[in-house]
């Protein structure tokens, strides 16, 4: 198993359950990626590399998006 | 035509919308609309992983607004450009309005984190319009170090008192090179109309419009109040006296003296 802290919590996956990229992980989550940013071990990935940039166990990732503001 | 410019972008309006507290997107979408707002703002935060409501954001046009991001929650200007960055990131415009407000009472902005972030993201080619208590010097230092505005705040962010500051934003208005944008505490269209005739380039409203009974036709009131306000600047207004002035002819009187 492989864990990951979303958002300032602790999620485990089984191994064979595991994302393999941020966009594995949005799914997983069920979160629109079109409107999400992330931050992955305290380095912004833009959308566009949301594919391709790899999710190692241990690892922190922030996702955030756009709310009604001042 | 007049027009309102921010870095080197020309808008119409004078009215910038926040999209905070609007009961539903709806709502909030037909009120920028009513405004005739061309910029809105919008925070940015945590995804909640565990409840997938729809994006409330989604029913603004990003192709007719131009969102500005703010740095709200930020109370120092380290995580204020953390924010910056992100919504960089998720926008692909490098516009933001930068607020450090680390007391959660009054909300009041913290000049020196203010500055301090405003100067590395100017450098890092961002946009930076801060929302700063009205210091007239504070707002020569941030022109100084670049920003595109500067954003007085009238009272504290959602109290609706007004114009409190007046004394001080007159004096940033006086010394600005770049638009004054009076953000904050402005409750009624009056408030806003009374900015926009001292010479005030713009004013930003959300509280006053979002939580008034009927947002839309409040957005509508803004929108006329910040025209009138600024016609009326442009107008030159006439000298306020102590003592009257007759506006009718003083003599021909039908009265044998």
């Amino acid at each position: 198993m492989g864990l990951l802290k979303i958002n300032g919590k602790e999620k485990i996956f089984p191994d064979n359950k595991m994302p393999v990229t941020i966009a594995d992980l949005l799914r997983h989550l069920g979160v629109d990626s079109t409107t999400v940013v992330a931050e992955l071990e305290g380095q912004i990935i833009e959308r566009k590399n949301f594919s391709t940039t790899p999710l190692l166990a241990g690892q922190t990732i922030e996702l955030v998006r756009f709310v009604p503001g001042g | 035509m007049d027009k309102l410019v921010i870095a080197g972008k020309q808008f119409t309006s004078r009215l910038l919308i926040g999209t905070g507290k609007f009961s539903s997107s709806k709502s909030m979408a037909q009120a920028i609309d009513a405004a005739g707002a061309q910029i809105v703002t919008v925070a940015l935060r945590r995804v909640d992983i565990t409840n997938k409501d729809d994006d409330m954001l989604s029913a603004i046009d990003r192709n007719k607004y131009l969102l500005l991001p703010n740095t709200s929650g930020a109370r120092t200007a380290d995580e204020a450009i953390r924010l910056a960055r992100l919504a960089r990131a998720a926008t692909g415009i490098n516009w933001v309005k930068l607020e450090v407000t680390p007391d959660p009472y009054y909300l009041l902005p913290d000049p020196i984190e203010t500055l301090k972030a405003a100067e590395i993201l100017v450098k890092e080619g961002f946009v930076v319009l801060p929302y700063i208590n009205a210091d007239p010097i504070l707002s020569k230092k941030l022109q100084d170090v670049g920003t595109a505005t500067v954003m007085p705040l009238a009272s504290p962010i959602g109290s609706n008192q007004g114009l409190k500051t007046r004394a001080a934003i007159e004096i940033i208005i006086e010394q600005a090179n770049v638009p004054v944008v009076v953000d904050a505490g402005l409750g009624l269209p009056s408030h806003a109309a009374e900015a926009m005739e001292m010479g005030a380039d713009a004013v930003l409203v959300n509280t006053a419009i979002a939580t008034a009974v009927e947002p839309v036709k409040m957005a509508e009131a803004f929108k006329l109040a910040v025209a009138a306000g600024r016609m009326a600047y442009l107008s030159g207004t006439a000298a306020e006296s102590k003592k009257a002035n007759a506006s009718s002819p003083l003599t021909g009187f039908l009265r044998n003296e």
